[in-house]
């Protein structure tokens, strides 16, 4: 059987990131980042799509690739409903539910609906997307908030969690299926999830909802104190999410969303950074233990993977805090990447079929 | 010797007075105030007299002899931020309860305290324990992802630490050498790490964070929280409400009352049922949350409050958290036990006095 091509497109809060793969093989990426102001200059993220698709097209031509020799395309879903794990075709419903974002606005909502423009100009291809944010299976129990009004919602780094874990469990010889993990997505959000025998039973909602601090996301607050700072009268509310999420964590205590530059702070010796950085760790300890009695301490280890994964600093501090609760294991970066390519690859090869979002 | 401790705890309406012999309770009276004298007083503070009077008549009343009693031990109130622990009640403290930070009647405790150790004889000493105010947590812990918002300290301080020290002395180890996670369940919850005698984090239950409780909601999701706040819906008091009064096991199922709720569990309830565990399953998560605070060294977990009567709902938690450490429960809440308990181990010399400045 011949390589097949396949197109992946994983647009993130600053940044999309294309590539293109010849059936295992990466033969082209790139990491296209966004200047702020320009992203600034947009109301809401829907509004980023044709901007970002045409930088898309750009790159692509001018790395001299031909968009007619693609077989697949596979984009990192946004927030659609809450469906189960696994590989959609891009449909009507679904890019109705992308433009509304039906449980909120994230950059990766525009994922499906570039990757379903790019289609219509090459002839018999389809767009999917695969384990988007919204997978939830989550247990009953972890659903209940502490008033009715409220409900945890499953919204997590779901593709990357997912595909860390699968390759975790092949390293050791197991099957993901009946093995119990704590998978910490530590990027621009983080997300700690409990992944028992291959189900997400447990996650922080990591978008605007409970957890960590995260680079730009505020995590948890003192309900309390957040209702004071609502009736202020200070803030519109479109401020306070902002707050939240995009201006929150390291952006509102040290003004820079990069934790790469966080850690050179802290290297220079201020001691504000070194003590936001560590809280930060602490806070993401602190859910990884709580994740731990979610799975009742039966742990088999605790993998840690995302951007900030490479910071050997803020990773060691998280082992010292949780390494008593199971095995920790490091695994840098995000291979959001490669595991779009790969439910493509699975697609084209009939190893899978394609789910119907409805 | 036969050595007596008087602690003295006014509440909002009553003051309750014990004696004990050592550890064992032998006179108890809760003295109710009639509203109207009450009113008469412009600050609590005015109040002070009054209550100290009745305080020395119920004591001549039950005939106890003031002689015997060698030391007097009050409820703390809203101080300075101080660190937990034992005060002698001193000219510093006396200022500040008399021009306090805030208006709560345990701030009374002391000043009695103090007025009715000088009454009884010299040398008498009289000290609080553990106020309301204490505030042991570290640095790091205070940060939340907006600097507008701190996470503060606000906690069952006397009961949390009445109970460690407790399960220290059961297991012949010090409070100041071991590391503990103390869950406090009544009508609200707060779950405590305490590393060698200090209590390092903590849930503020009163201001939504941590678990959810009978009456309170704890955490909720932010971004939906904010979209409440502004949807006109509701007022700020609304939503207070719904943190704190309104919220946990009074918003879904009507009542905060874990009998009337395990009643409707065993007679088939299973909404009850899933309401009631997802409290158990939260509590379990704060404390394995603060497991990693602890390095997971942990010595003891010990549940504690009017809720760890309930077996059904120890066992639900139990289950969960004891591969962290040996689970213990101590119910009830025994405000006066722990004021005794500290006012014995400074006459056993068996913890230091601290200067309130």
């Amino acid at each position: 059987m011949g390589k097949k091509n396949i197109l992946t497109i994983n647009p993130g809060s600053t940044s999309t990131k294309i590539a293109i793969y010849s059936s295992n093989d990466l033969v082209f990426l790139k990491n296209i980042m966004h200047p702020t102001d320009e992203l600034e200059k947009f109301d809401k993220i829907p509004d980023q799509y044709e901007y970002r698709k045409n930088i898309i097209l750009q790159e692509l031509k001018d790395a001299h690739i031909d968009i007619l020799t693609i077989d697949i395309i596979v984009a990192r879903g946004g927030l659609i409903k809450p469906i189960s794990s696994g590989v959609y075709e891009v449909n009507e419903a679904m890019k109705k539910d992308l433009r509304t974002g039906v449980l909120g606005q994230h950059a990766s909502n525009l994922g499906g609906l570039i990757a379903d423009d790019l289609c219509k100009s090459i002839k018999g291809v389809k767009a999917y997307i695969a384990d988007p944010v919204v997978v939830d299976e989550l247990d009953e129990v972890g659903r209940i908030t502490g008033h009715p009004l409220f409900k945890r919602i499953s919204i997590f780094h779901a593709l990357n969690q997912k595909a860390v874990a699968r390759m975790h469990a092949l390293a050791i010889g197991k099957n993901y299926e009946e093995i119990n993990l704590i998978v910490v997505h530590l990027g621009g959000g983080i997300s700690v999830g409990a992944h028992k025998m291959g189900k997400v039973i447990d996650v922080n909602q990591a978008l605007d909802g409970n957890g960590p601090f995260s680079p730009e996301r505020s995590g948890t607050l003192p309900a309390g104190d957040l209702v004071r700072l609502c009736f202020e009268g200070k803030y519109s509310q479109k401020e306070i999410l902002k707050m939240i999420t995009g201006k929150g964590g390291f952006v509102a205590h040290l003004g820079t969303n990069n934790a790469y530059d966080v850690q050179q702070m802290v290297n220079k010796g201020d001691k504000k950074a070194a003590l936001i950085q560590n809280a930060m760790a602490y806070q993401v300890s602190k859910e990884i233990g709580a994740m731990s009695v979610v799975l009742e301490g039966k742990v088999d280890a605790i993998l840690i993977t995302g951007g900030i994964a490479y910071n050997k600093d803020f990773v060691d501090y998280i082992k010292k805090k949780v390494e008593h609760i199971a095995p920790v294991g490091v695994y840098p970066g995000e291979d959001e990447m490669r595991a779009l390519a790969m439910n493509g690859l699975r697609i084209l090869e009939g190893e899978i079929e394609p789910l119907v979002y409805k | 010797m036969e050595q007596l401790i008087l602690v003295i705890n006014p509440g909002s309406t009553s003051t309750k007075i014990a004696v004990f012999q050592n550890r064992k309770q032998i006179f108890f009276t809760n003295i109710k105030h009639l509203q109207e004298i009450l009113e008469k007083f412009e600050r609590i503070a005015d109040q002070f007299e009054f209550r100290k009077i009745t305080v020395i008549d119920e004591l001549k009343k039950a005939g106890i002899e003031f002689k015997k009693i060698k030391i007097v031990v009050g409820r703390g109130g809203l101080l300075k931020p101080i660190e937990g622990g034992v005060y002698r009640v001193n000219e510093a403290m006396i200022h500040d309860i008399q021009n306090p930070m805030g208006e709560h009647e345990s701030n009374l405790g002391g000043l009695i305290a103090y007025e009715v150790a000088k009454e009884i004889g010299k040398n008498i000493m009289a000290i609080i324990v553990d106020p309301t105010c204490m505030d042991e947590m570290e640095e790091i812990a205070r940060i939340s992802g907006m600097p507008e918002i701190q996470r503060r300290s606000f906690l069952h301080a006397l009961n949390q630490r009445a109970v460690a020290r407790t399960f220290a002395r059961n297991q012949s180890e010090k409070y100041e050498e071991i590391n503990v996670i103390v869950a406090h369940m009544g009508g609200g919850i707060s779950v405590g790490a305490h590393r060698k005698g200090r209590i390092i984090d903590v849930n503020n239950g009163l201001n939504g964070d941590g678990p959810m409780s009978p009456e309170r909601s704890g955490g909720l999701p932010v971004g939906q929280l904010v979209e409440l706040c502004f949807s006109e819906k509701f007022t700020k008091q609304d939503l207070m409400k719904k943190i704190k009064g309104k919220g946990g096991l009074t918003g879904y199922l009507g009542t905060n009352d874990a009998l009337e709720i395990e009643k409707r569990i065993e007679e088939g309830d299973e909404f009850a049922k899933l309401i009631y565990d997802a409290m158990a399953y939260q509590v379990a998560k704060e404390i394995g949350a603060l497991s990693t605070v602890l390095k997971g060294e942990v010595n003891g977990i010990l549940l504690t409050g009017g809720l760890a009567y309930s077996d059904m709902l120890m066992n639900m938690i139990t289950e969960r958290v004891q591969h962290l450490g040996p689970v213990k429960t101590y119910p009830g809440e025994g405000e006066m036990e722990a004021l005794a308990f500290n006012g014995f181990l400074v006459l056993n010399k068996e913890v230091e006095v601290k200067e309130y400045v």
